[in-house]
């Protein structure tokens, strides 16, 4: 397949590029109308594929980049022997996890939802820019609330944050608990119906 | 191996068995899982009477770690006991249940397990992805402007960490030398001032803008010195000024 000038514009523009470039971002880039721009990401992808190269261009942390195939993770690793830091703890994995569907969340939140404390998982996660502090909640003592980066998203293959696996079947479970709680301290452990007369 | 240095091994410690585990609900759910449980009707009984064997062979906790698994064994123990006890309902109250929340607690750790699990598959397809940078070491200018407020703790302690690798000089240091003043100093000093026969008031024994320091140590001589009946002290209310007077047992003691 022969790409098309558009095309061949948006691979260079992403090349180039050192954050992700989203539709909108390449649209104004390039002067087209967002389903040119999808339709010219699509013929991208075929022409790299079908020429059997080493490269395709992926959605990742909210954008467009390009990206190696998975199979040449061995040879290329040869390149940053050493400085690739470790795979994340499973203690790690998890608090992740909790934050990334239940953001912003306190600590006591994440301690509460693993049963365990989770200070240096933590600690390691903020090191490793997977998560960043992202405020104080205004409740007695102004407990600090923590997010996912673009850097977690990338790290993860994930094109934003609304992708994460099963984000609707979680978001219910937390949501359900959450109400539950909430009428707990409410109303001092009885459940009450919501009168329908009000 | 042979049968002494088996015997010598110290015994498996729960600590190794509990290390496989990210925390009591990750101990529970397996316990669950072991026995073919149903996580919606767990029989707390039987699950605590499992959690407790198996924290019991615990012996060398840490105390840490320990502390997180026997909170959870006391709320077993104590939804099992309540459990054994018969129940009585006031009105229509529906009383917190705590196997309930134990169950919601379980259900979402659960889920969160799965979850990380997900995202460990993801981390090993993606560590051997590489993505192009694109051209920002050549034409963007690295240091950023940070706007107030947006710089956090971590970035300064990076940035003191990169300035600290960059010079190889070391800072400038100083010496400083805490003088001590010996009780026996205060004693002597002390025996030149109270002279036999003659009454002396605390304040002229430590002289003139006295140092915090210097107080306390002829304070604590004080004491040594009526504790070995050297010195009677007078003093006509709290806070008055404290006279000092030789005993005769100074003399004879010393």
């Amino acid at each position: 397949m022969i790409l098309d000038r558009l095309s061949r514009e948006i691979e260079a523009l992403v090349f180039a590029s050192d954050s992700p470039l989203t539709i909108s971002e390449l649209c104004e880039l390039t002067g087209s109308g967002e389903d040119s721009v999808e339709q010219a990401l699509q013929r991208i992808e075929v022409s790299f594929s079908e020429q059997q190269h080493a490269l395709n261009i992926v959605e990742v942390a909210g954008g467009y980049r390009l990206a190696t195939e998975e199979e040449f993770g061995p040879v290329l690793s040869q390149l940053f022997e050493g400085q690739k830091p470790g795979k994340l703890s499973r203690a790690a994995l998890e608090t992740l996890a909790v934050v990334a569907y239940s953001q912003p969340c306190t600590r006591t939140a994440i301690d509460s939802v693993r049963g365990v404390n989770c200070d240096s998982a933590i600690r390691t996660l903020l090191e490793r820019d997977m998560i960043r502090i992202s405020g104080r909640r205004e409740t007695p003592g102004r407990p600090l609330l923590y997010s996912t980066t673009s850097v977690f998203l990338e790290y993860f293959g994930l094109a934003d944050i609304d992708h994460l696996p099963r984000v609707e079947e979680i978001t219910e479970l937390l949501g359900m608990s959450s109400s539950e709680l909430e009428e707990r301290d409410l109303f001092g452990g009885a459940p009450q119906e919501p009168d329908p007369g009000e | 191996m042979s049968a002494e240095a088996a015997a010598s091994r110290p015994p498996v410690s729960c600590r190794i068995l509990l290390d496989s585990f990210e925390g009591p609900l990750d101990l529970l759910l397996y316990l669950i899982r072991r026995d073919e449980l149903d996580i919606t009707e767990i029989p707390v009984s039987h699950v605590a009477d499992q959690y407790l064997k198996y924290i019991r062979d615990a012996k060398n906790l840490n105390i840490n770690v320990a502390s997180e698994y026997l909170v959870m064994a006391a709320t077993l123990t104590s939804i099992k006991s309540r459990s054994l006890l018969p129940t009585h309902r006031y009105g229509d109250e529906d009383p917190e249940d705590p196997v309930a929340e134990l169950r919601r607690q379980l259900i979402l750790y659960r889920a969160f397990r799965e979850i990380a699990r997900e995202l460990q598959q993801s981390e090993d397809t993606w560590r051997d992805i590489y993505i192009s940078r694109g051209e920002r070491e050549r034409w963007s200018d690295d240091r950023m402007e940070v706007e107030p407020g947006q710089a956090t703790l971590l970035d300064l302690l990076r940035a003191l960490e990169s300035l600290s690798e960059e010079s190889d000089e070391t800072l400038p240091g100083q010496t400083i030398q805490r003088r001590q003043l010996t009780i026996t100093e205060c004693i002597d000093s002390l025996e030149r001032a109270i002279l036999p026969g003659r009454s002396v008031s605390f304040r002229t024994v430590l002289g003139r803008n006295p140092s915090r320091n210097l107080v306390i140590s002829y304070f604590v001589t004080l004491l040594e010195l009526m504790k070995r009946g050297w010195i009677a002290c007078r003093q006509a209310y709290p806070f008055a000024e404290i006279t000092l007077e030789r005993t005769e047992r100074w003399t004879l003691d010393s």
